[in-house]
């Protein structure tokens, strides 16, 4: 029987053997029965938490659980992570620079990889599943829904950058690899509106978040496919972001390259 | 004392991610298999075998954090997993490929924690620490931190650690792995001082053989999970090669051609050849040589014990296929 | 040299031997302390401030006032803080420790296995940083709900924070012990179950619906680490004894239960070992 096949192509090799090694033993899927119990209890949380507060704020509850609901069918793609922090734990980037293809494509080839397992296994049944649980899936407008694309694009590309100059700071900081990671996470995690609307923070400071590059990761695709924010002003700030981080990123990376290279190695 | 593992077989292909999920493929690996074995007080054995023979396996097993799937093991009068807490306080153990230094406190700080960990009366503890830091050479490096030491600084602060609490059985799994020369000699010499000064029991995996004829009395030869040989390494070589080589210096470049005898290599006037003692005599091949050309300079010796070994393994290797296959 | 017997002495031992360690490590240099802390302040901090912001934005969240919410959010950093404290070291993350294949470091040890794992993790240094936030938040809330705790008060805040903190262990490893049997695909679960439990503690579950709040409190026992003991120790409605009595029995069931799967899992690592050895985080 004939059975297609991927081009032979170092990238999409790459990224099929990093999907290959998330299925190795159906333990894999356990995660996905955390995140499905999670993304239940916020949305049953929210219907709790701003049942009679919704005309407050500027997203209805029909659109802060379609906002909820979609951040977890997209979390990878919102929360961009690679193997970088590992190689640096292991010791073993060196060996990325052996390989005949640029480090940030192959990074991008690995961590796109699982994201396919993830996308068949988790998130389109969560979007199938959106009518059962009570959640409209779908973006306010077809236009919108465009935009959230080419917003998630960027959204990954900003992710990205920040991931290179995190293993910079990593590196020039001296300090253990977790550590940093952790504070970038939390970090990430009250600023990127990911958990919780941008809009919903007082004091203003839901306004002074969203100009951060955190916000561009998360909050700018989802309050396009929200209608909670301006689309053009959002996009607006992700390629700014983006023209300023990239070129820091490889800034920082040709200026310590030595060092970053042979860290922990 | 049998073992068995179950490995997963997995295609390499995308396409079968679904198939190695839902049916995957099982691969019943016989690591050990009817292996009987006894090591007297005192005995350095060596332990060694092909990669996969079981070597590892059996040096957990004996360590406590493996139990056999059959059969019984029994070691200092304890069972190693029935009895792990009383049994790890007797015997040392040194995995090559894994330290049990904290990483990030010096050797100091980790020999401290061992005192406290292990109980170690602190007069014991001070006798033996003086002795593996004189013999071990730990002076320089007793504060360093872990992660800046060296892997042969590393293996010699793990060998110490090992040993501080004065153990009657040391298991050693690949002790010199990545080790040059010097820091390898160091460690045996080490370890032979401390079996015939104390008594210490010690059982060792390693590849190098000629490491292991200089360390051990006795070998067990692993192949395929069950024990192929037993015994000391002359017996090992009488039974497995009869070869001896012989270095000829002469004056010309062309080496001579001598019946009973096959070159193995020539160079600038120096050939040497191997041959079967018990089928030629050497005079007779010194005769011959001597015929054609001028000879300077005549060494004889064993075929290293390496060599001997390699050509086992290779003829297992083309005899037996290996472990089954189950699905 | 060690007995089979182990004795409360011991563990003080071992506990004082680990706690030096720590110090040791934190002392290491003025730029590894600061990191640490602020790490573990950005971090507690964090998990905190969406509920805190969202009770600042509406002045309460359902039932709960402001204060209310301020107390609870300071009770779960304080059990946040006892967790980092007794079980750092990857000993609340324990998929890893099995993942990883570590496991054997800890059973070459002359002591008992569970000797090893309530006192490797001891980080009273390294881990405390959420004290001084925890501490003000429940005080601040106290004093702003008037609040005069009797003797019988404080016996119960404390076997409830022990209560929480027992869960989040009994958790992790429950859910750690999956790496037993899958040690590669498991290894991060309990980096994914510690932060679903972090991302939904803070939250008043008043109001949720049967089966969303049954789960958060058994199979994702996020509301019996915070919310509920707060629940009852702030009298947010009215409460029986046996109410009172429910999370303490709640933590001995979860323990009972993360107990058997462990020894479960141990039982089998003990038939098949582990064939896998990563040394990254480990002792570091």
């Amino acid at each position: 029987m004939l059975r297609p096949r991927l081009p032979d192509n170092a990238y999409l090799k790459t990224a099929s053997m990093a999907a290959a090694a998330t299925t190795d033993h159906p333990g894999f899927l356990l995660t996905y029965a955390l995140r499905l119990l999670r993304v239940l209890v916020l949305l049953a949380l929210w219907r709790y938490v701003l049942v009679d507060r919704v005309n407050s704020g500027p997203l209805s509850l029909a659109g802060v659980l379609t906002y909820t609901l979609i951040a977890e069918v997209f979390a990878e793609q919102l929360n961009v992570r690679t193997s970088l922090n590992l190689a640096f734990w292991e010791g073993t980037l060196v060996i990325r620079f052996l390989r005949p293809m640029g480090l940030v494509r192959q990074l991008s080839a690995e961590m796109v990889g699982p994201w396919c397992i993830d996308f068949v296994l988790f998130s389109l049944p969560l979007l199938a599943m959106a009518p059962l649980l009570g959640v409209d899936p779908r973006p306010v407008s077809p236009g919108l829904g465009a935009l959230f694309v080419v917003s998630l694009a960027l959204a990954i590309l900003v992710g990205l950058a920040m991931e290179l100059i995190t293993g910079a700071v990593i590196v020039g900081l001296d300090q253990p690899v977790w550590l940093i990671e952790w504070i970038r996470t939390a970090i990430a995690l009250l600023l990127s509106g990911a958990l919780l609307p941008l809009a919903y923070y007082p004091w203003g400071l839901g306004e002074l978040f969203a100009w951060l590059p955190f916000a561009a990761m998360a909050w700018a695709p989802l309050a396009i496919y929200t209608a909670a924010g301006n689309p053009l002003t959002l996009l607006a700030s992700q390629l700014v972001w983006l023209a300023v981080l990239w070129p820091f990123g490889v800034w920082l990376w040709d200026a310590n390259r030595e060092k970053l290279v042979s860290h922990g190695g | 004392m049998r073992k068995t593992y179950r490995q997963r077989v997995r295609s390499a292909d995308l396409r079968d991610v679904l198939r190695n999920l839902l049916h995957p493929e099982i691969r019943v690996v016989q690591a050990l298999h009817g292996i009987d074995l006894t090591v007297r007080r005192g005995e350095i054995v060596a332990y060694a075998g092909p990669n996969g023979a079981g070597k590892s396996t059996t040096i957990k097993l004996l360590s406590g954090l493996l139990a056999p799937d059959s059969g019984s093991v029994r070691s200092l009068g304890l069972d190693p997993v029935r009895d792990r807490v009383r049994y790890v306080g007797r015997v040392g153990v040194v995995f090559g490929q894994r330290t049990e230094l904290w990483w990030d406190h010096p050797i100091a700080a980790t020999f401290e924690w061992k005192r406290v960990v292990w109980n170690i009366p602190q007069p014991r503890y001070d006798r033996m620490l003086g002795l593996v830091r004189e013999l071990l050479g730990l002076d320089d490096i007793y504060r360093t931190l872990a992660r800046e030491l060296s892997l042969g600084q590393r293996m010699r602060a793990d060998l110490a650690l090992a040993l501080l609490h004065e153990p009657e059985l040391l298991l050693l799994d690949e002790p010199t792995l990545g080790l040059d020369v010097l820091a390898r000699r160091r460690i045996l010499s080490f370890i032979k001082d401390l079996n015939r000064e104390r008594g210490l029991s010690v059982i060792v995996t390693s590849h190098d053989m000629a490491e292991l004829e200089q360390l051990a009395g006795r070998i067990v030869l692993l192949h395929e999970g069950q024990i192929a040989f037993d015994g000391v390494f002359a017996d090992l070589r009488r039974l497995l090669s009869k070869h001896r080589v012989l270095t000829l210096e002469t004056t010309s470049e062309a080496p001579p051609r001598l019946m009973g005898a096959e070159l193995l290599r020539t160079d600038a006037g120096r050939h040497e050849f191997t041959f079967d003692a018990a089928a030629v005599k050497l005079s007779d091949l010194l005769e011959q040589a001597s015929a054609q050309t001028e000879v300077l300079d005549v060494e004889t010796h064993r075929a290293p014990i390496d060599e001997v070994v390699a050509d086992l393994y290779e003829h297992w290797l083309t005899r037996s296929p290996g472990a089954q296959t189950d699905q | 040299m060690a007995s089979s017997t182990f004795t409360p002495t011991q563990l003080g031992r071992l506990w004082r031997l680990y706690a030096g360690m720590d110090l040791l490590y934190i002392a290491r240099g003025p730029g590894v302390a600061f990191t640490y802390y602020l790490a573990e302040l950005v971090i507690g901090a964090a998990a905190a401030t969406a509920t805190f912001l969202l009770a600042a934005r509406f002045d309460g969240i359902g039932a709960w006032s402001r204060p209310q919410i301020l107390f609870l959010l300071g009770y779960a950093m304080l059990v946040r803080m006892l967790v980092t404290v007794f079980f750092s070291y990857n000993l609340a993350h324990i998929s890893r420790r099995i993942g990883r294949g570590q496991l054997d470091h800890l059973l070459i040890q002359p002591q008992p296995l569970w000797a090893a794992l309530v006192t490797e993790g001891f980080a009273p240094v390294s881990g405390s940083s959420m004290l001084a936030p925890a501490a003000f938040l429940l005080i601040w809330s106290g004093q702003q709900l008037d609040m005069t705790p009797s003797a019988a008060w404080w016996a119960l805040f404390v076997v409830d924070v022990l209560a929480s903190v027992v869960i989040v262990q009994s958790f992790e490893y429950a859910w750690g012990s999956v790496a037993f049997w899958a040690p590669r695909a498991a290894e991060e679960i309990n980096s994914h179950s510690w932060d679903m439990l972090q991302t939904l503690i803070p939250f008043p579950l008043d109001g949720l619906s049967g089966l969303a709040l049954t789960s958060l409190l058994t199979i994702v026992p996020a509301g019996l680490i915070a919310w509920y003991p707060t629940r009852v120790l702030l009298g947010v409605a009215p409460v029986s004894w046996v109410e009172a009595a429910a999370l303490p029995a709640a933590a001995l069931l979860f323990a009972t239960f993360a107990a058997w799967t462990f020894t479960r899992g141990l039982r089998h690592y003990g038939r098949t070992g582990s064939s896998r050895y990563l040394e990254y985080g480990h002792r570091r």
